[in-house]
C-alpha cells in the first residue's frame, strides 16, 4: 500500500523553527470591556514538533491557536511562520498560507453537511488544485489511508463521530500543510473514537513529520504529546518536554 | 476537438466556484431554494404580465389605427373643413354646415390660385377660404339644383349624385406634387364619394312670383325750414304773385310753409304720377310756385309706387316625393395593386380592376358587406346613371373608416361625379418608417393648408377605453412592472441573508481552509443564480399562463379617434351635416406572449438571483474566520 501519509506530506527540515512568537498578545473588546486573551506570549515551536496546549476554559488556548493557524493576528508582538512575519500580513496573504500550509482539525469537525465525505476532502483543494478529476483521485486516497475508503459518498449525517473527525483529517491533510492545527479534537468523541483518532495523529507525525499542535483539556491527549505547554489566564505557566 | 475546448472553458468557469457544491447545497435544502425560486417566479410572472397586456394594449390600438399599414401607406394628406373659418383678412366667417358656391364638378376653388399656390390655401392651417367653403356647399347641395336639370317638373326619374361630404377635393396635382417630396415612395390619390341615389318625380323647383304694383303712402313731415329758407321761398312766391296780379295788396291764398304736411293722394294702380291736391292751392301756375319749394318739401309731395315685377324662387324643401337612398363610391388607380383605399391584397374573389382605362371604364369592385346587403356577386351588372357597371370582383377593405361600397377606377369616378382631375386624398408610402414624422412635415410645408395624417397622429387622437387603459398601462405598467421586482428581489435577498446567517460555521470552516473571501463570495452568488435560473423557469411559466388566462376573459375595449377625417360622411336626404368624422370600433384585449417578454423575465429572475447573492456574499465576506468559529463556543 503506497503510504500516502507519508510520502505525500510537505518538506520540512526537522528541527529548525516552524513558529516564532515574541512578546505577542490578542485583546478583544467585549462592549466597553477589552479583554486580555493573551498577555505576552513567547513560543518557540520547531519542525516535526508535536506540542499540547494545555488550560482551563478561557486560559486563551484557543486564541493561541487561532494565531497560530493563521486565522487571526495579534494585537502586538511578533509572530513569525516558517521565517515569515504574520502579524501585518493581509487577509489574502494569510487565507494563502493557510491553504498551502496548515490544516485544522475541530472539535466539531466542521465538515460541510451537504457534500459527501469525498467532497468534503475535495472542497479543501479547490483553491490550489484546479483539475476535478486530481481532487477526487488525492480525496480517495486520503479517505482510504484513514480507513473511510468505504465510505466515500456519504454525507456527515451518515458519519459517526470518529468518522467525521477521520474525514477531517484527511481534509487536512489535503494540501499537504507543514503543520496540523487542531482544536480539542476529541472533544465530541467518545473515548474508544479518541483513542483511535489520536493513535492515527501519531500515526501521521511519526511517519511523515509533519508538525501537530493540539489544543486539549483531556489528560491522555496531553500525556501523548512531547511537548506540554501550559496556558493560564492568556500567559505560558510552563513549557515542558513529556 | 470542440467538447475538450467546451469542457475546458466550462472547467474555467467552475474555478470561479464549485458547482457540485452549489448543486448539493440547492438539493439538499430544497425548502430553502423552492421558497426563494417562488418568490422570483411569482415577481417575474407578474412581470410578464404587465408586459403582454402593454403589448395586447399597444396591438389592439395598432389593429384599430393603423389600417394605414395595411394599405401600404403611412400617410394620408387630406383637406378638411374647419368649423370656424378665418381668412387672411379680418372677415371671419362661422358656419354650421356650408356655405354657397360650386365646387363639385367644374368649380374653381380660389385656393388654387389666387393666393399664389397651393391647392390648401385658406385663412389659416386646416381652413378653407370662403370661396372653398361656398364651393363644397354647393357641391353636397347640388343635388338640389341638379334635379331640375332631369327634366320638367312632374317628370318621373331615376338619378345616383354624388357629393363631396366633409372633405373637399382637390386637384390631382397635388398627387405628384407630393410624389416629389423627399422619401416619399409612392403617393397615390383617391377619391370617395357619397352616393345618393334619388328616384320619384322631379318636384317644382322654382316658383314665379309677381310683386309690386302697390302704391306706398306715407306721411312724411317735410323738414323746418330755416329762417332763410322761408324768406327766400317767400319772396319767390312774392313775385310770382306780383306777376300774376301785379304789386298791391296781399292776396289770400296762403302762404306756403312747412308746417301743415299736406298728404299724398293716391293714384290709380298702374303706376303714374297724380297731382297732389290738399296742401298748397294756388291761383296761378303751380309750376311756378313749385319752384318755390324747397327740394325737400318738393320729395315729399310725390307718391311712391313700387314697380311690378315677376321673380322666381327655389322652394326649400321643394314639393316633392323623391326616395333616397345612400352609398358610397371611391375610385383606385388599378395599376397601383399595393397601396391605395384597397389593394389587391384585400380582394376576396374574382379580379382586380383592369388597367386598361377602356375596360376599367364599365367595372367595378364592390365590398363583400355590400354584396352580402344587396344580394350582389361577382359577375352581376349595376346600373348607375343608365349606364352599366360589372362587379369584377369583392374586396374586404381595412382602411377602417375609409370604406367604400363601391370601388371604381379613379378616372371613371372622375368623370362620373363631374370631379376631372381631382381628387380627395393622397394616400402616401414612406421607404423608412423613422423618416414618416418628417416626411409628414415636409408634405405640409409643400402643400399649406393640408391635413397630413400619419399612424402617430391618429394614435394620439384616440379616445375611448383602448386609450384609457393604454395610457393607464403606460402611466403604470412600468412603474408596476418596477415595484413587482424590487418586491421579488427583496424577498429574495431577505432569504439568502437569512440563509447565510444560518451558514457561520461552515463559512468559517472554508475561510480557515483556505477559501478566500472572493471565492465565498462567488460560490454563494453561485448558488443564488442557481436559484434565479429556477426561479426563471417557474415565472416563465407563470407569466405564459397569466397572459393566456387574459387572453381568454380579457375585456373588450372601445377605441374612437376623432379627427380622423377621411373617407365620405354619411349625408341624409338633401341636407348635409358637417359631421365630424371619427371611427369607432371594438378590439379584444390581449397579453401576447413575445420572446422578449420571455427574455426580460429570464433575465430579471436571474438579476434577482444576483442581487440576492450579493446581499448574502457582503454579509458572508464580513466573517472573519476566527470570529466564525469562535461563534462555535
Amino acid at each position: 500500500m503506497t503510504d500516502t501519509l507519508a510520502s505525500d506530506t510537505a518538506e520540512s527540515t526537522s528541527g529548525s523553527l516552524l513558529y516564532e512568537l515574541r512578546g505577542v498578545t490578542r485583546t478583544y473588546d467585549k462592549g466597553s470591556v477589552a479583554v486580555n486573551a493573551l498577555r505576552g506570549i513567547d513560543l518557540s515551536i520547531k519542525r516535526g514538533e508535536m506540542v499540547v496546549l494545555e488550560g482551563p476554559s478561557g486560559s486563551g488556548k484557543s486564541t493561541l491557536l487561532q494565531l497560530l493557524g493563521a486565522l487571526d493576528t495579534p494585537t502586538s508582538g511578533q509572530i513569525k511562520f516558517a521565517g515569515r512575519s504574520l502579524e501585518h500580513e493581509s487577509d489574502q496573504v494569510l487565507t494563502d498560507i493557510r491553504s498551502k500550509e496548515i490544516g485544522f482539525v475541530f472539535q466539531q469537525f466542521n465538515l460541510i453537511p451537504t457534500l459527501s465525505a469525498d467532497d468534503n476532502v475535495a472542497i479543501a483543494m479547490i483553491p490550489r488544485e484546479p483539475s476535478r478529476e486530481k481532487r477526487a483521485a488525492r480525496a480517495q486516497e486520503l479517505l482510504t489511508q484513514v480507513g473511510l475508503g468505504h465510505r466515500l459518498g456519504h454525507l456527515p449525517s451518515r458519519l459517526s463521530g470518529g468518522e467525521q473527525q477521520r474525514v477531517a483529517i484527511a481534509r487536512a491533510l489535503a494540501n499537504r500543510p507543514e503543520v496540523i492545527i487542531a482544536d480539542e479534537p476529541t472533544g465530541n468523541l467518545d473515548s474508544e473514537n479518541a483513542k483511535e483518532f489520536m493513535a492515527l495523529l501519531h500515526d501521521l507525525h511519526e511517519r511523515s513529520g509533519v508538525s501537530i499542535i493540539i489544543a486539549t483539556h483531556d489528560e491522555d491527549v496531553a500525556l501523548s504529546a512531547e511537548r506540554r505547554v501550559r496556558l493560564r489566564d492568556g500567559s505560558i505557566v510552563s513549557d515542558a518536554q513529556n | 476537438m470542440w467538447s475538450n475546448r467546451l469542457i475546458a472553458v466550462i472547467g474555467k468557469g467552475t474555478e470561479l466556484f464549485s458547482l457540485s457544491y452549489a448543486w448539493n447545497e440547492l438539493r439538499r435544502r430544497a425548502g430553502r431554494t423552492i421558497v426563494t425560486a417562488i418568490g422570483l417566479a411569482a415577481g417575474v410572472g407578474l412581470v410578464m404580465g404587465i408586459i403582454g397586456v402593454s403589448q395586447g394594449l399597444s396591438d389592439a390600438q395598432t389593429k384599430a389605427l393603423s389600417p394605414l399599414g395595411s394599405v401600404g401607406t403611412s400617410i394620408i394628406v387630406t383637406r378638411t373643413v374647419a368649423p370656424t373659418l378665418s381668412t387672411a383678412t379680418t372677415t371671419t366667417t362661422t358656419f354650421g354646415g356650408f356655405g354657397g358656391g360650386g365646387g363639385g364638378g367644374g368649380g374653381t376653388f380660389a385656393g388654387g390660385g389666387t393666393n399664389g399656390g397651393g391647392f390648401f390655401r385658406g385663412g389659416g392651417a386646416a381652413s378653407l377660404n370662403s370661396k372653398d367653403s361656398t364651393a363644397l356647399d354647393n357641391a353636397n347641395s347640388s343635388i338640389i339644383t341638379d334635379l331640375a336639370k332631369l327634366g320638367p317638373a312632374g317628370t318621373k326619374f331615376t338619378h345616383d349624385f354624388f357629393v363631396p361630404g366633409t372633405l373637399i377635393t382637390f386637384p390631382s396635382k397635388a398627387v405628384s406634387d407630393v410624389a416629389k417630396v423627399k422619401g416619399v415612395t409612392s403617393a397615390v390619390g383617391a377619391l370617395s364619394l357619397d352616393a345618393l341615389h334619388e328616384s320619384g318625380t322631379v318636384p317644382k323647383i322654382t316658383a314665379s312670383v309677381k310683386t309690386g304694383g302697390q302704391t306706398i303712402s306715407a306721411t312724411v313731415k317735410p323738414p323746418v325750414l330755416t329762417s332763410k329758407q322761408q324768406q327766400t321761398e317767400r319772396s319767390c312766391i312774392q313775385s310770382v304773385i306780383e306777376k300774376r296780379f301785379g304789386t298791391g295788396g296781399t292776396g289770400s291764398g296762403g302762404t306756403g310753409t312747412g308746417g301743415s304736411p299736406p298728404t299724398g293722394g293716391t293714384g290709380s294702380p298702374g303706376g303714374g304720377t297724380t297731382v297732389p291736391s290738399g296742401g298748397f292751392r294756388f291761383i296761378g301756375s303751380s309750376s311756378a310756385i313749385n319752384k318755390c319749394l324747397t327740394p325737400a318739401q318738393k320729395a315729399y309731395q310725390q307718391n311712391v309706387v313700387v314697380p311690378e315685377q315677376t321673380v322666381n324662387e327655389v322652394l326649400n324643401p321643394p314639393t316633392t316625393n323623391t326616395k333616397t337612398s345612400t352609398y358610397t363610391v371611391a375610385g383606385l388607380n388599378p395599376s397601383n395593386t399595393t397601396s391605395g383605399l384597397v389593394t389587391k391584397a384585400n380582394l376576396t374573389k374574382g379580379t382586380w380592376l383592369s388597367t386598361n382605362p377602356t375596360t376599367a371604364k364599365s367595372q367595378v369592385l364592390v365590398t363583400t358587406a355590400y354584396a352580402t346587403q344587396e344580394g350582389l356577386k361577382v359577375g352581376q351588372t349595376l346600373t348607375i346613371n343608365s349606364v352599366n357597371y360589372k362587379i369584377v370582383g369583392l374586396v374586404n377593405p381595412t382602411l377602417t373608416g375609409d370604406v367604400s361600397d363601391i370601388y371604381f377606377s379613379l378616372t371613371n369616378l372622375q368623370t362620373l361625379s363631374s370631379n376631372q382631375s381631382r381628387v380627395k386624398e393622397v394616400l402616401v408610402s414612406v421607404a423608412n418608417a423613422k423618416d414618416v414624422s418628417a416626411v409628414a412635415q415636409a408634405i405640409k410645408n409643400e402643400l399649406p393648408g393640408a391635413t397630413v395624417l400619419t399612424a402617430k397622429s391618429l394614435a394620439d387622437q384616440v379616445t375611448g377605453s383602448l386609450s384609457n387603459a393604454k395610457k393607464l398601462a403606460n402611466d403604470l405598467g412600468g412603474a408596476l412592472a418596477v415595484v413587482v421586482l424590487l418586491a421579488a428581489f427583496l424577498i429574495a435577498g431577505l432569504l439568502t441573508l437569512s440563509s447565510v446567517s444560518k451558514r457561520v460555521r461552515e463559512i468559517g470552516s472554508l475561510r480557515a481552509i483556505g477559501w478566500s473571501r472572493g471565492r465565498v463570495v462567488r460560490q454563494i452568488i453561485a448558488e443564488t443564480l442557481g436559484i434565479g435560473v429556477l426561479g426563471g423557469i417557474v415565472g416563465v411559466g407563470i407569466g405564459v399562463v397569466i397572459c393566456l388566462i387574459i387572453g381568454a376573459v380579457g375585456p373588450a375595449l372601445s377605441v374612437t379617434s376623432t379627427g380622423l377625417a377621411v373617407g365620405a360622411s354619411n349625408a341624409s336626404g338633401l341636407l348635409h351635416q358637417a359631421t365630424s368624422a371619427s371611427v369607432a370600433t371594438t378590439v379584444h384585449l390581449t397579453a401576447p406572449i413575445r420572446w422578449f417578454t420571455i427574455v426580460i423575465a429570464f433575465v430579471g429572475a436571474l438579476l434577482g438571483g444576483l442581487i440576492a447573492g450579493a446581499v448574502g456574499g457582503w454579509r458572508a465576506a464580513r466573517m472573519s474566520p476566527s470570529s466564525a468559529l469562535r461563534d462555535l463556543g
